[in-house]
């Protein structure tokens, strides 16, 4: 009896949790003009619309080059800085560690009208470098934490043998160091590329017409029509995420990534 | 490596402070230099600096509708995210190793979503067209179409969702740090679940559920995208207000001073509820 409640109670909670992307999954075939659920009859021509369409494409692009380039810029500062803090011996290392996870407490509204804010009093502001820069800033802190958690649960041992047998530090954080770290700082880019790919509230600030993003787009898109090409847009945002969790459960298990 | 020397490893620190200093630090320095700003903006006819845009706020009923009505639907999301994080964090904990991956992707997928696409779906699920109306008419239990979409209600739906992962995350990993022989000692002293969950696994929870809890409320009343599609027409949150001002009525002065006060709130949660935690966590005594 208690089991069987207790089924009952999961089963529900999965419901909720899982109702939404399927709908809006299923709802993306539908041949009606405007989204409903169930649809009557299938079709793919809103996929096909979709990837027509330039406002979603080149977003699309935008985004990519964002969220790529934002991680790539952000991993070798996350890699320097979890060294530091994990394996020097700094003063007040517990205020310089809560200083790099700042920007998780920061809104991000707050983040990207304050860099808003900032750029125009400055003379700044050109589209991509300030919007770069302050996806940096979001993607850092989970990089960090994957990072350097990754470093605390590696043995110094190892990196100590490699420098009594003679390896410099370089050759010691390249060929020891760096393959252990390896798994959880693939996790850390991994979901750095999905945060900053999906954000919404600082890009809204800081993004103009030609640095549009794919959240942005699909947002502006549906205040005027709800037809179900957001729903295909939607429904490969929600595959990406999919293909993102089983790598981030295979590389590092998906917990250790989103509860560091 | 072991050890790196100091002047190594702040080397390798000073690019990312450098770095937080000139993309979070000075901006942050010019959001509350703005904040003591009024006069109009567009055409930078301005002076300061004035606390006036502060005093104004504090005294605006409009103002402090939209904060309150902000916390009240936050207080709930973090209340109904805890009742339902439970029975989820439980099957987590608990679940045979085969089913662990599945149950995470599942139980963790709204962290990874793309919030724009999962609000769209409760568009879908909650409109007057929508999935639960068209159910509840064609049960015949309502004869028009009850309005669920563009309400606080929306809101609240779309941030449990959102929230939950992190409240689950949260109580797994205190559930995880008990030791399961504690609450096999409650039992077999003849304590019932009940019994056991009451007194033995809540109180040992505690730092769990205060991080869970801090987590989410700061992530609710910073949320914009879940009011900006779900909630009603117009500013509906503190964040679609501070977007409001901004970009509507360029009113850059009070805005600044909106965020400003958004992120002092958001920083004494993290505080206070830290502190609270830290109270409320049963002391690790010794028996005498």
């Amino acid at each position: 009896m208690n089991r069987l409640f207790f089924g009952v109670v999961i089963a529900l909670l999965f419901t909720f949790i899982l109702a939404p992307t399927v709908v809006i999954a299923l709802s993306s075939f539908g041949t009606s003009e405007i989204l409903e659920f169930p649809p009557q009859s299938f079709t793919l021509r809103w996929y096909a619309y979709a990837l027509a369409r330039p406002e979603f494409t080149s977003a699309a692009w935008n985004s990519l080059w964002l969220a790529v380039s934002s991680t790539a810029i952000a991993t070798p500062l996350a890699i320097a800085a979890s060294l530091a803090i994990t394996r020097g011996r700094l003063p007040g290392r517990e205020v310089l560690q809560t200083i790099l996870l700042a920007p998780l407490v920061v809104p991000s509204v707050v983040i990207g009208l304050a860099i808003l804010l900032a750029s125009s009093r400055l003379g700044f502001s050109s589209g991509s470098t300030r919007l770069i820069a302050a996806h940096v800033l979001i993607v850092l802190p989970y990089l960090v934490r994957t990072t350097s958690a990754s470093l605390v649960r590696l043995d110094p041992l190892a990196e100590e043998a490699a420098r009594t047998l003679g390896a410099n530090s370089l050759r010691t954080f390249l060929h020891v160091t760096l393959p252990g770290l390896a798994p959880g700082l693939l996790a850390g880019m991994i979901f750095g590329f999905i945060i900053s790919f999906d954000n919404v509230s600082i890009s809204l600030f800081l993004a103009n017409a030609r640095t549009n993003t794919l959240p942005l787009s699909l947002m502006s898109y549906v205040e005027y029509n709800l037809d179900p090409s957001v729903a295909a847009v939607s429904t490969l945002l929600i595959l990406m995420a999919l293909v993102v969790a089983i790598a981030l459960e295979r590389f590092a298990g998906l917990r250790k990534t989103l509860g560091a | 490596m072991p050890f790196l020397s100091k002047f190594s490893s702040t080397a390798l620190l000073f690019p990312t402070m450098l770095m937080l200093g000139v993309v979070l630090g000075i901006p942050l320095y010019y959001l509350l230099n703005f904040s003591t700003l009024t006069g109009d903006f567009m055409l930078q006819d301005v002076t300061g600096p004035t606390i006036s845009n502060y005093s104004d706020l504090l005294t605006d009923g409009f103002f402090l509708g939209i904060a309150g009505r902000t916390f009240v639907i936050s207080f709930c999301v973090t209340v109904v995210a805890l009742v339902l994080g439970f029975p989820l964090a439980s099957l987590m904990s608990r679940a045979p190793a085969a089913w662990r991956s599945p149950i995470a992707i599942v139980v963790l997928s709204p962290l990874l979503v793309s919030m724009v696409a999962s609000s769209y779906g409760w568009i879908v699920i909650l409109g007057n067209n929508g999935v639960i109306n068209n159910a509840l008419m064609g049960l015949g239990l309502i004869r028009a179409p009850i309005r669920l979409l563009y309400t606080d209600f929306a809101i609240g739906v779309g941030l449990v969702h959102i929230v939950l992962p992190f409240m689950v995350l949260s109580l797994v990993a205190a559930l995880d740090r008990i030791e399961p022989a504690i609450s096999e000692a409650a039992s077999t002293l003849g304590a019932n679940r009940a019994r056991v969950w009451w007194h033995i696994l809540l109180p040992l929870c505690v730092p769990g559920i205060g991080a869970g809890v801090t987590l989410c409320f700061s992530l609710s009343i910073s949320a914009y995208v879940t009011p900006a599609v779900l909630g009603p027409s117009g500013p509906n949150f503190i964040t679609t207000l501070i977007y409001q001002n901004f970009v509507n009525l360029y009113e850059w002065g009070t805005g600044s001073a909106m965020a400003f006060l958004l992120l002092l709130v958001a920083a004494a949660v993290v505080l206070g509820l830290g502190t609270l935690t830290t109270l409320l966590s049963p002391a690790q005594r010794r028996p005498q």
